[in-house]
């Protein structure tokens, strides 16, 4: 049984996920926490007694508070300064991010970021030379390095919500895995997306464990992890994984996934199975992990941190415990496992001597019809087929994509369990049809949200009407990319969407309608000689997604949908292997909008610059009132008092209104930015490869320079 | 001749006031006269200009609600809040402290008086005292009294109404806008509209104009918002280098409570502007801030280097040497002073004492008389004061005894005063009084820690040992290193003990 080698009780609290540790002086590890009012605590107990003079009166803790006097939202502690072994603090708020030197008492950076700092890494990324301080925003990523220069800006799909730096491809350089709001996980290489994962949450943490393997945390309690781009194994639960880290708690060489919950849980799993090895708890929902010599020892211990100040240190188990953490005596639980196991093989046992006894009873006519269907025989033939179909909906039903399972004879279905990711809400669906609606058929509805490929896992049981037993067929189905969308009637007369993408690909046409049968649900395949022309219209209600394409290679997108023309060529350029692909985009409508979004980001920063300024003046006069007041305490004149606070009163609510107001316009401002970035994003993913990075970085250029023109030219034409 | 030639000669010749009179006229005559207009806000404005660099003390209210400086506690030596050990400096026991825990400096200017007091009332309490005087608030303090003319009233109504100004308008034309902007800045002193007005500015020129990003950090360093400032002066120094706008950034840092920063960045401006006095000068105040005697010394000699005529460089050194015991080359600097032509009442104080300590008593009682003929109703006290600290010397008690009381004639706070009669009533054994002149002392000035030390002896040695052992404590809370106290509250704890 591994029990912790110490035990702190800091008295402050820690926000979740807000800890880290850091080697300020270059020697000493210092925890270091956010805690409520906008302050972090540094604690350090290792240079105690080296203090002299007037510090000896506050020497009450060996914690140091520093004021940020804003809600911090992510602190870490990392080296940026490859001359000197100290460590810098970064720690950010919504408005902006500081880089501050804690031995020296003195700012490295103080900026200003407008997308939030949502998440924080600090390491060497890709060829850049230093290492950078990675801030993940509102859809931006914007890293810094010691001077505080943004040597690496991209944007990403959504708000970015963990960061992590993994050595993915194995190049020995750092790629940057982005965790986003939307669900995916993204890989950068530099401002290059190598690879994208879409999960079923938002990821909340993100942590490197050994090469390329990456352990990751979901909003609804799932944690997992990756190798690459395919996932080892994942487990979930009813409670939120707080922080992960990658710690070798057995001392096998290996990293495990260290978790904290949210009901104050710590486990240690293994990398490859994901086998609890090692599980303590705490009073109260875990903070943070991180790890670091606190004993000055030489070896690193794990430290966890719940949200009421408790600290724990681990050490790493000695061989003698031979991987043996857990306290449970191993004989016992083999012993329960394998009378478990015994169980259930002596329950099946019973069903198929029931069976037995059935087929054997001494009947002339052999085994009658009834008693098959008791027993759940089915006839040995029976199949189950699955369709996937666009159905175009009623009155009464949106447009969705229908499943349609059914068995090749009488039999019925009683239920059908279907489990695929990011389709349904948890998972999971199943179909229990009422007995009276039984039938050898179910049709389901499946909305998918976003265009992806599934795998759709079904699982379905069939047996006779009355039959208590039923056999279980699985099959799996995949769900297209593009199942939300049916072709229209060429002799339709639909109006041509008024935005199109155009760009010229390297293919015969019969490769792209290959794709097309393949991404789409279509009833019977595309074959198409000469100049290819679909239309197709979107379930979603977006509108019709129009394909032309040439015998020169000319393809034309068109749909009012810019995210959905980035998805079309996305695909498709994995399909036929393009790494670079340029085009020129026509989306007056988007254009228009972004035009407006970007005179109102004007007019709130000026609105804020003026509230701002207002709320300082106001703020330096409740400090004189104050002090008025007191004084006039001190000197007894209580009339002067009594109007003093008064004033404050008044001032101060005066205060707290203008707050509010600052804050919705803060508010719509962050939005509007957002709106700007996913722009940017988008236009960059109507692109591929180095083109798509050329886009987004001049698109940056553009915006710094505040030149409007000049973005939209960009976003259309791909250059400046 | 044409009148508005006129004008502009009166204000070349700083002759302010028919300036103003004559621009009055020219724009009676015709309202629209830009020129006219320009000249009179620019008149208007030098009458009352001020220097924003050196002109800055902080408020009592930002003092104690402060919540700019970061670390709370940060280690010593990289924080004015908690002035260092000490390096290279005589200790307390030498070179008396300030209430901030800070050593007396050799040159009074805005904020070295600065005390870092503990509670609220202790910091409205001290300023109650006729000496020393510190404002509320940054906002409202000096810079109303000194600086502005909003207070003063004039007969027909201001000359611009600035509520009733466009300033849209008038930010987008640069030859109005500067002039405007000093005026709104300097005279009227209301800084939100002269933001306002700085922040349309700087967008009509396209960011292009390091003198509007320099004005608008001035802005919001008023207004607290320190962080803005920083950016915006950084901004500036990207388009230009000016040690303005270095001294500017620096005095942000100084407010974050980040010495080092400044310094750094002070550093960072000698390289573009080599040798440049006002950037070392500045470096050696921050050192003095924090303690660092050798440093300070350092850069003061750096800057009589650069410029021997600074008087705050040649009277910190001076003061530096005195404390150190090295009163003949201490006298050196006071002398180099009195050749440049300060001549005034704490010089020949200074001269005085260090020709005391140098034993050179002719001079000595001569510098005293002088000092005493040139000195007005608030320096009197301290050369009275420092004249019975010489009587004490040579042994003269009566004179002594009637310096104090003379000193405390002129001011009756002056706690110093108090303390030496309390020891001189004492060496006549009337303890009584004694008594009443150390609590008089160390009511008045709680950190000092002779008066405590004192009264702790006193009622020692006439067996009240609960007040000893208080005033004992207090005694090693304002010096800590006293080894009198230590071993007077360790024979008492000792005795407790034994009860």
């Amino acid at each position: 049984m591994l029990v912790p080698v110490f035990t702190l009780k800091l008295s402050h609290k820690i926000n979740p996920r807000m800890v880290a540790i850091g080697h300020y002086d270059g020697k000493h590890p210092c925890l270091t926490c956010a805690t409520t009012a906008g302050k972090v605590f540094i604690h350090n107990p290792h240079s105690r007694g080296t203090r002299g003079g007037r510090m000896e009166a506050s020497m009450d803790s060996d914690l140091n508070l520093l004021n940020i006097n804003q809600a911090v939202s992510c602190v870490t502690a990392g080296q940026m300064n490859p001359e000197t072994k100290n460590d810098v603090l970064l720690v950010g708020t919504q408005t902006n991010v500081l880089a501050y030197d804690v031995e020296n008492n003195s700012d490295l950076f103080y900026k200003d970021t407008p997308d939030g700092a949502n998440a924080v890494v600090v390491g060497n990324l890709g060829s850049i030379e230093n290492p950078v301080a990675i801030i993940g925003g509102n859809c931006s990523l914007q890293g810094y390095d010691l001077e505080g220069t943004d040597t690496y800006w991209t944007v990403t799909g959504d708000n970015v919500c963990s960061l992590c730096l993994v050595d993915f491809n194995g190049d020995n350089q750092n790629e940057l895995v982005v965790g986003s709001e939307d669900f995916d996980i993204r890989v950068f290489r530099e401002d290059e997306i190598i690879s994208e994962m879409t999960e079923t949450e938002a990821i909340t943490s993100l942590c490197g464990m050994q090469d390329s393997r990456f352990g990751y945390a979901l909003a609804n309690g799932t944690v997992g992890v990756y190798d690459k781009s395919s996932r080892y194994w994942r487990i979930k639960s009813k409670n939120h994984a707080i922080s992960i880290h990658a710690y070798d708690l057995d001392s096998d060489g290996v990293s495990e996934l260290i978790t904290g919950w949210s009901n104050g849980k710590i486990d240690a799993r293994s990398d490859r199975s994901g086998e609890v090895i090692f599980k303590d708890n705490f009073a109260q929902a875990v903070a943070g992990i991180v790890e670091g010599d606190y004993r000055m020892d030489g070896t690193d211990l794990l430290i966890c941190c719940s949200v009421d100040g408790e600290v724990r240190g681990y050490q790493p188990a000695g061989q003698e415990m031979k991987g043996n953490l857990m306290d449970t005596n191993v004989e016992q639980e083999t012993i329960r496992e394998l009378s478990q196991r015994k169980q259930n093989l002596l329950l099946e046992l019973k069903n198929y001597e029931e069976n037995q006894k059935a087929a054997n009873m001494d009947r002339p006519s052999g085994l009658g019809e009834l008693d098959q269907q008791q027993m759940g025989i089915i006839p040995a033939n029976t199949q189950l087929q699955t369709t996937l179909n666009v159905n175009m909906g009623s009155e009464s039903q949106r447009p969705h994509v229908e499943l349609f399972i059914a068995t090749t004879n009488e039999t019925i279905i009683q239920a059908v369990l279907i489990f695929a990711e990011g389709i349904f809400d948890g998972e999971s669906h199943v179909v229990h049809p009422p007995t009276a609606t039984l039938s050898s058929s179910v049709r389901v509805p499946i909305v998918p949200p976003k265009d992806v490929p599934v795998d759709l896992h079904i699982k379905a049981f069939v047996g006779n009407k009355n039959s208590s037993q039923f056999h279980v067929f699985e099959l799996t189905r995949q769900l297209p990319r593009f199942s939300m969308y049916s072709l229209a009637d060429p002799k339709a007369e639909i109006p041509l969407p008024k935005s199109n993408v155009t760009l010229t690909l390297n293919e015969r046409i019969n490769r792209v309608v290959m794709w097309v049968n393949q991404t789409f649900l279509l009833h019977e395949d595309i074959v198409s000689e000469g100049p290819l022309n679909l239309t197709f219209l979107s379930l979603r209600g977006s509108g019709p997604l129009c394909f032309s394409m040439e015998q020169s290679g000319q393809m034309t997108i068109r749909t009012d949908d810019m995210d959905l023309a980035g998805d079309v060529i996305q695909a498709l350029a994995t399909f036929l292997n393009i790494e670079d692909l340029q085009s020129i985009a026509e989306f007056p409508e988007d254009m228009e909008t972004l035009r407006q979004v970007l005179v109102k980001v004007d007019e709130f920063h000026s609105v804020r610059q003026k509230l701002t300024a207002e709320m300082a003046d106001h703020s330096n006069l409740i400090r004189s009132l104050v002090v008025r007041a007191e004084d006039a305490r001190l000197m007894s004149n209580m009339k002067h008092m009594r109007q003093g606070y008064m004033e404050l009163y008044n001032l101060n609510r005066d205060l707290i209104n203008g707050y509010k107001i600052r804050c919705n316009n803060h508010d719509e401002l962050l939005r509007c930015l957002k709106s700007v970035n996913q722009a940017i994003q988008r236009a960059g993913r109507l692109r591929i490869g180095k083109y798509k990075t050329q886009v987004i970085n001049s698109c940056r250029t553009a915006m710094r320079s505040n030149n409007v023109s000049l973005l939209f030219k960009i976003m259309k034409t791909g250059s400046s | 001749m044409d009148p508005l030639f006129l004008a502009y000669s009166y204000f070349r010749r700083r002759k302010y006031e028919q300036c103003v009179e004559l621009c009055s006229q020219l724009l009676d005559k015709n309202p629209y006269d830009q020129a006219a207009w320009s000249l009179k806000t620019r008149a208007l404005t030098e009458q009352v200009y001020i220097d924003e660099v050196d002109v800055d003390e902080e408020g009592i209210a930002e003092l104690i609600m402060d919540d700019n400086s970061i670390a709370q506690v940060a280690r010593p030596g990289t924080s004015l809040k908690v002035p260092g050990t000490g390096q290279g400096a005589p200790s307390q026991g030498v070179r008396p402290m300030s209430q901030s825990g800070r050593p007396l400096t050799g040159f009074v200017r805005p904020g070295t008086q600065s005390t870092r007091p503990g509670t609220m009332e202790q910091a409205i309490r001290t300023p109650r005292t006729a000496h020393t005087a510190r404002p509320v608030t940054s906002a409202s303090g000096r810079y109303v009294r000194l600086g502005t003319a909003s207070m003063l009233s004039s007969p027909d109504g201001p000359f611009i109404n600035l509520a009733r100004l466009n300033m849209p308008k008038y930010s987008a034309r640069p030859n109005l806008a500067k002039s405007l902007f000093e005026y709104i800045f300097h005279h009227e002193n209301d800084v939100r509209n002269a933001l306002d007005l700085a922040s349309g500015a700087t967008e009509a020129c396209q960011f292009q104009d390091w003198w509007w990003k320099v004005q608008l950090g001035k802005c919001y360093y008023r207004l607290g918002m320190y962080r803005d400032a920083e950016k915006q002066f950084k901004s500036a120094l990207k388009q230009q280098d000016m040690v303005d706008t270095y001294l500017y950034l620096c005095k942000v840092y100084v407010r974050l409570d980040q010495p080092l920063t400044a310094v750094e960045v002070y550093k960072q401006g000698l390289q573009r502007f080599i040798g440049e006095a006002s950037l070392l000068t500045g470096i050696a105040r921050v050192y003095e801030g924090m303690n660092d005697m050798s440093n300070t010394v350092q850069f003061y000699k750096d800057v009589l280097h650069q410029d021997n005529m600074s008087i705050e460089a040649i009277a910190c050194i001076g003061t530096h040497y005195f404390y150190t015991d090295q009163p003949e080359i201490a006298l050196k600097f006071y002398r180099r002073l009195l050749q440049m032509g300060v001549y005034n009442t704490e010089l020949f104080n200074n001269l005085g004492l260090c020709c005391f300590y140098a034993q050179q008593y002719d001079m000595t009682l001569t510098c005293f008389e002088r000092a005493l003929s040139l000195a007005s109703d608030d320096n009197m006290s301290d050369v009275w004061y420092n004249i019975g600290h010489v009587a004490l010397g040579i042994g003269d008690l009566t004179l002594a005894y009637q310096s104090f009381r003379l000193a405390l004639a002129s001011n009756n706070d002056h706690a110093e005063a108090y303390n030496n009669l309390g020891v001189l009533e004492m060496k006549k054994g009337r303890l009584e009084m004694s008594r009443a002149f150390f609590q008089a002392a160390f009511n008045l000035a709680p950190h000092m820690y002779e008066p405590h030390y004192n009264f702790a002896s006193m009622s020692d040695k006439v067996g009240d040992l609960q007040s000893s052992f208080n005033a004992a404590r207090r005694a090693s809370d304002a010096f800590s290193d006293h080894m009198d106290s230590k071993q007077l509250l360790s024979s008492l704890r000792k005795h407790f003990a034994m009860l």
